[in-house]
């Protein structure tokens, strides 16, 4: 209906333009169109505002009056007044749709008394099962529910109409040629841009906000330096947990760096093969070939090395060399998750080795220097602060990933406290920052407990981390881009 | 005039370094070079003029093989160094193009310090005996592509950094550094004030006594001071090809007599 009112509006106001030039649009400071986009926008703009208003008000305005029709008596022990509210919604919906199915006439709907008819049967005969025998003065309650909200969707709807119509015509009567509708346009394209970026940028700060207010409690609770310091990772419900961080950094910084040691080589690599050697019909099926790599959900990686790659390396690796333990290992993880970020460096870096310029290789080959030497000693060096940006990026994703921990590496924190040999053995089951925050959170939690807060901590130390690498990313990125520019 | 002569006296008794016969060069659908055949002299200077996109730099490129790169190059014909075919398969081109050295017409020094930007030729190709040695070669080259006083004192800055016509003789340097037999230049003069011009113009002349040279480029005075050779292309033809003196005094062909007298471009 908005819409119809903003297409008349649209229509009228470009005639009217049009008509006070005496159709010539050349006359017109604006093109038609802006005119009518104008009295379109005034129309739907405001309007829709009030709607959204209306929308979020109306239902808390009629709860309050609503529950005050609920006499403090009529509460019984074992509930309170919001599972009472809950039943006069179920049970005003529920007369909506008696009727909706013609099992009850409206007027019954409005005149019904509970100690006259079971309501609890008809109810469930449309298909609104209650809990238990309706009271009267929920059932009063209820039927108060259904007016006000019937009468208020009424206004609203006469509301929203009268506005997007005064604001088609206000729009309307100001069109003529001198007025300015194109600059009214361009400012609404503006608010529309500066709204979404708004949103995306309070939204970040929204989730830094929460983390910080959750972490302010668990540092409440906890002593913050054997938080940082602590090296052991032994979280029980019993109010004596151990809750330090470095054993859950250290598996993490383990495993990812085992994880860039597979991915940086192999995606390096496969970037220059890709950018300097192979022909373009290769390089147009190889190169989408590996990007699926990228679009592989990490659970499926997570199955790769929780049912090949573990049980593989415990056999043929760990067995013979007279290792015994688990399938669990860094080495699993790491491996499959440097399976996963071979794409992330080998497509960043072939982007970054495709922009130095042509005129460097040929510099190079012109003074009689091989392909292999071109790439070693001038493009790599020239595309070196893109290639350690990529890495970097790399890095962060790779301390961020969980699934592929859990079902790689087992949920088990590394145990500093044993000794250096048990800390860097690669065959040992270890667990990162990620996999515990999930396990902190998950099953039956309290949430003024330190050991389902720390997981705020935790969550809050890793974003600091990844955030300082992203930062440090592109910061070297950019300033690589400057040497071309 | 009189040096003019005693050039030309001097390109008699050298002996041929490059003969192209029949070159064709085509860049997908576009005829860039039609049926071109040019003998280039040894311990001479020869220079190409030309209107722009006439197929000079393509010509150039060919001489050591730096159409390879371009995809879309095709090139046909016959180029002999010493006798021997160029495009020959057994030939290798990385050796090729140690021999046959080339300045590009945009200057494109590596990013890396100014210093390495010389030594990489010599280090590649395994000219200097040690660091003294490769010290001495870079600068003999800064020096002799005159730029050495204006980078003594920050060898170790990046080669990026410098200015224009300071990188157009950068890359002079790295070229020569590598002591090829041939050097090709491409406009090499193009972003240098007069001063620094005349400078190379000299290094162009003392290289002589050694290597032949080829150049490009756009000033008709620079050919006439420079080159021993002209040859004059247009629209991807050969259009006449002699003696320096000979061409810009006495032009057989009427299209060169109006290029040279700048009737057109
Ligand atoms: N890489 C390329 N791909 C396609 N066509 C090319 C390429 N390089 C040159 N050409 C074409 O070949 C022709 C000759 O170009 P070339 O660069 O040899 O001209 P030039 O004589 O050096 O001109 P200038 O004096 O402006 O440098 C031009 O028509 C150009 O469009
Ligand atoms: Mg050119």
């Amino acid at each position: 209906m908005v819409f119809a009112v903003a297409a008349i509006g649209f229509w009228a106001a470009r005639n009217r333009a049009m008509t006070s030039a005496d159709g010539d649009s050349r006359a017109l400071h604006s093109l038609p169109n802006y005119y009518g986009t104008n009295a379109a926008l005034s129309a739907i703009v405001p309007s829709l505002a009030v709607l959204a208003l209306w929308l979020i008000m109306q239902p808390l305005l009629i709860e309050t009056s609503v529950s005050k029709l609920i006499p403090d008596a009529a509460i019984s022990e074992d509930t309170t007044r919001s599972l009472m509210m809950s039943d006069v919604r179920r049970i005003a919906h529920g007369l909506d749709t008696a009727i909706a199915e013609g099992g009850m006439t409206p007027d019954e709907a409005t005149g019904l008394r509970s100690e006259l008819t079971n309501l609890r049967e008809r109810l469930a005969s449309v298909g609104v099962a209650l809990g238990s025998d309706v009271q009267a003065e929920v059932l009063f309650a209820a039927q108060k529910y259904r007016m006000m909200t019937r009468r208020a969707s009424l206004y609203m709807m006469f509301s929203v109409l009268t506005l997007a119509m005064i604001g088609a015509a206000y729009a309307w009567s100001r069109s003529d040629k001198d007025f300015r509708a194109r600059n009214i346009v361009e400012k609404a394209v503006l608010a529309l841009l500066i709204s979404a970026a708004s949103i995306a940028i309070l939204t970040t700060l929204g989730i830094v906000m929460s983390m910080l207010f959750e972490t302010w409690n668990f540092f409440g609770q906890y002593e913050a330096t054997s938080f940082f310091f602590g090296i052991k990772w032994a979280p029980d419900f019993r109010g004596d947990s151990a809750l330090g961080i470095l054993p859950l950094l250290w598996g993490t910084l383990y495993i990812s760096l085992i994880a860039l040691v597979v991915a940086v080589p192999i995606g390096l690599f496969a970037a220059i093969y890709m950018s300097e050697y192979a022909g373009p019909g290769l390089r147009a099926v190889a190169k989408p070939l590996i990007e699926i790599l990228a679009g592989i959900p990490t659970i499926v990686y997570g199955l790769f090395a929780l049912l090949t790659v573990g049980p593989a390396l415990r056999d043929y690796f760990a067995q013979p060399l007279g290792f015994s333990g688990g399938a669990d290992s860094v080495l699993t993880a790491g491996l499959v998750m440097g399976i996963m970020l071979i794409p992330f460096v080998s497509s960043l870096s072939d982007d970054i080795i495709n922009a130095v310029p042509q005129s460097l290789r040929d510099g190079s080959l012109g003074l009689g220097a091989t392909k292999s030497e071109t790439i070693r000693q001038v493009i790599i060096p020239a595309a070196l602060p893109g290639i350690v940006g990529a890495v970097l990026l790399a890095t962060s994703r790779a301390i961020g990933e969980t699934m592929i921990v859990v079902m790689g590496a087992g949920a088990a924190a590394a145990q500093l406290d044993k000794g250096l040999l048990e800390a860097i053995n690669p065959l040992e089951a270890m667990t990162t920052v990620t996999t515990r925050i999930v396990s902190q959170l998950t099953g039956d939690t309290d949430f003024a407990a330190p050991e389902t807060l720390v997981a705020f901590a935790l969550g809050l130390t890793l974003f600091v981390i990844t955030l300082g690498l992203n930062v440090l990313a592109l910061y070297i990125v950019r300033k690589y881009r400057e040497q071309y520019e | 005039m009189n040096d003019m002569r005693i050039a030309e006296r001097a390109t008699h008794v050298s002996t041929r370094k490059i003969s192209a016969t029949g070159v064709q060069v085509h860049y997908g659908d576009t005829h860039a070079i039609k049926d071109v055949n040019v003998e280039i002299e040894d311990k001479t200077v020869t220079a190409f003029i030309g209107p722009s996109g006439c197929g000079k730099s393509t010509f150039l490129r060919c001489l050591n093989r730096m159409n390879d790169t371009i995809d879309i190059c095709r090139v046909s014909g016959q180029i002999l160094l010493d006798g021997e075919d160029i495009y020959d398969p057994k030939v290798d081109p990385v050796q090729l193009r140690a021999k046959v050295g080339m300045v590009f017409q945009k200057p494109n020094p590596f990013p890396k310090s100014i210093y390495d930007n010389v030594a990489y030729g010599p280090r590649i190709h395994g000219l200097a005996k040690n660091k003294a040695d490769l010290d001495d070669i870079v600068e003999k080259s800064l020096r002799r592509a005159a730029i050495w006083d204006e980078v003594k004192d920050r060898l170790d800055a990046p080669g990026t950094g410098l200015s224009g016509g300071q990188q157009q003789r950068l890359c002079i340097a790295r070229a020569v550094a590598t002591q090829p037999e041939v050097l090709l230049m491409d406009e090499p003069c193009s972003a240098l004030d007069p001063i620094a011009t005349a400078q190379v113009e000299e290094l162009i002349d003392d290289l002589r006594q050694k290597f032949s040279v080829v150049i490009v480029t756009h000033s008709m005075q620079q050919a006439a001071r420079v080159s021993q050779k002209t040859a004059f292309f247009h629209l991807g033809n050969l259009v006449e090809f002699g003696e320096t003196g000979q061409i810009f005094t006495n032009p057989i062909d009427p299209r060169t007599e109006s290029y040279i007298t700048g009737r057109i471009g």
